[in-house]
């Protein structure tokens, strides 16, 4: 059996449930000319992530406004499975978005949804492209409330609020937790410019969150390295060194 | 018909203020006070001397004032059952006439074998009148600047009042039961078109508490249909008064602002309090809701309690009160508006 006649995988996120029976109700209707299976719904983004790290959905249809993660934040987190499904994103009334999804040809169904364009989004689904991350992230001011984290298949979500520090080494990026060290593959400067509101740059390869300062050290030059600050951070034992060019954060920040 | 006036006329019919009206009684008191000072200021050579002359101004000037606002007082409903076209040159009839009496028991008091000159009782009823219409003007300004006059602003109103993400979202909802519970598909449908129909409606009439209450309960069964368990309302009314009169949809946007900011975005949900009571001549309403603490600003919603602000300003001027108190986590709004009632109005 080849890959197009196996049925189109499809999952359903959205908060309201009369809206998800509205979508399970014209899904029904289409699988009468297009074969498709739902594979499951969720209420909100947590919870979407956490079903489909378990199932693959070849198209997940999403809801934008939603309590805990919004669907644009969903999808960029969708966006670093091994395959991402294609997104769908459903709204009522959202003028912003939906002039920005014109703008970037992101596929949406505006609700009420009508059974026509649900056909047409699912046909085109296959032969959809996904939507590259730094398109999703230019949708939304807002940064994203996690960082995903992929560890053995299953993604787990960190809350911005819980990271101490981001630090570039080759290919990754360790994220730091009081707890727990983390790898992830995104670029410092995009996270420097999507979290400016909450993380400061101390060094090339170093953001730190600005809340969590403790203090700052002098460290005195000795022969393998010259003068320069440390900054402590609460709850952790390690020192990460400011670089020069840094150096006015220690004023702005003690 | 109310419905008929507004797809026929883009304009609001002038209407008189309130004269039973605390705000507007000040503001007429203010306005020819004003003017009087305008009057004597370029005839004043000196601080004391401008004193002098506003006293002196004013023993006729206050007591022909303060009569006409009495009559103005007993004669309001009168006058507003009166078209606009009528009702100003009755009243500035009204004011010629009280200023010459006024000129005549004057001259009788304070100069009884002064000469009356005819001269002067004919310019001070044209005073009197060149001043009434400078008032009845700005009210008139005012009432257009606060009630959505143009056709674009009407629409702008019309969307603060039917917010187009609660109308989607809501026949999105009603057709996600209609196949599995057609009934309650049924009382949706009902619901919405009570909540159209009055947000359609001309809005400068009154209607009872009871009413608003009824259609806000309509609101918010719409509301539970799409958010289930995660919307809690606790109403406490056992002291409202059913028949007092209110200007409609002002608690239903209220509760619509509750709602988008304070219930959806929360996963758990939440619980929104009204609470209407009287105390005295003054009516209470308030409603509270939970809140996140970043509450981003939305034009759709700062435009509806825009629209609540001005109206209530516009019918009760200094009479009505409305206040926000926005802490972290909860969000409490406290209107409060003279208790009227049917034979009142």
């Amino acid at each position: 059996m080849s890959v197009v006649d196996l049925p189109l995988t499809v999952f359903i996120v959205d908060d309201e449930p009369p809206a998800r029976n509205r979508l399970k109700d014209l899904l029904t209707d289409c699988a009468e000319q297009l074969p498709l299976l739902v594979v499951g719904e969720a209420a909100n983004g947590v919870e979407a992530l956490d079903k489909l790290s378990e199932v693959q959905a070849d198209v997940v249809l999403m809801d934008i406004r939603m309590p805990q993660m919004d669907g644009i934040e969903l999808a960029q987190h969708l966006n670093k499975l091994h395959k991402p499904p294609v997104i769908v994103f459903t709204t009522a009334y959202d003028s912003y978005a939906i002039s920005a999804f014109e703008h970037r040809a992101i596929d949406y169904l505006l609700k009420p949804v009508r059974l026509g364009r649900l056909f047409e989004a699912l046909s085109r689904a296959r032969a959809a492209v996904p939507v590259r991350s730094e398109v999703l992230q230019e949708l939304t001011p807002e940064p994203r409330k996690y960082i995903s984290i992929h560890e053995r298949g299953k993604i787990v979500l960190l809350p911005i609020e819980k990271i101490l520090y981001f630090r570039a080494e080759l290919k990754y990026i360790t994220v730091r937790t009081a707890e727990q060290e983390h790898l992830i593959e995104e670029s410092l400067i995009s996270l420097e410019k999507e979290f400016a509101a909450r993380f400061v740059r101390i060094h090339r390869n170093c953001l730190v969150a600005k809340e969590e300062i403790e203090g700052f050290e002098k460290v005195a030059e000795t022969d393998s390295s010259e003068a320069h600050w440390n900054v402590k951070l609460k709850g952790l034992n390690e020192l990460l060194p400011i670089s020069r060019r840094q150096q006015f954060i220690v004023k702005e920040f003690s | 018909m109310p419905e008929m006036r507004i797809i026929n006329q883009n304009i609001t019919p002038d209407t008189l203020p309130n004269f039973r009206n605390l705000g507007v009684a000040l503001r007429i008191i203010l306005i020819v006070n004003a003017a009087a000072l305008f009057a004597v200021l370029p005839q004043a050579f000196s601080i004391q001397d401008l004193v002098r002359h506003m006293l002196s101004g004013s023993a006729y000037l206050q007591p022909t004032l303060l009569f006409c606002l009495l009559l103005l007082y007993i004669l309001n409903k009168f006058i507003s059952s009166m078209i606009y076209r009528r009702a100003v040159p009755f009243i500035l009839v009204l004011v010629a006439s009280v200023s010459w009496a006024v000129g005549q028991f004057t001259t009788l008091l304070f100069d009884p074998f002064a000469e009356s000159s005819v001269f002067d009782s004919l310019r001070q009823m044209a005073l009197s009148m060149l001043l009434t219409s400078l008032v009845l003007t700005y009210f008139r300004l005012r009432a257009q600047s606060l009630s959505p006059v143009l056709s674009a602003a009407r629409i702008q109103a019309l969307q603060a009042r039917i917010r187009p993400h609660f109308l989607f979202n809501s026949i999105n909802a009603v057709l996600g039961v209609v196949r599995s519970n057609p009934k309650q598909a049924e009382a949706a449908l009902e619901d919405m078109a009570d909540l159209f129909r009055m947000a359609m409606a001309d809005n400068s009439e009154l209607f009872t508490l009871k009413r608003e209450v009824e259609l806000s309960r309509q609101y918010l069964s719409l509301e539970q249909l799409r958010l289930g368990d995660r919307l809690n309302v606790n109403w406490q009314i056992q002291d409202m008064p059913e028949d007092a009169l209110i200007p409609p949809l002002i608690l239903q946007p209220l509760l619509e602002n509750a709602v988008y900011h304070g219930i959806e975005p929360m996963y758990e949900g939440g619980e929104i309090t009204i609470k209407i009571y009287r105390s005295g001549k003054q009516m209470h309403i308030e409603v509270r809701n939970p809140c996140q603490t970043k509450v981003k600003a939305h034009t759709g919603n700062k435009m509806a309690l825009l629209n609540i602000r001005e109206r209530l300003a516009l019918k009760f001027d200094l009479e009505a009160q409305y206040n926000v108190d926005a802490a972290e986590n909860y969000y409490h709004v406290h209107i409060q508006i003279p208790y009227l009632r049917e034979e009142s109005k």
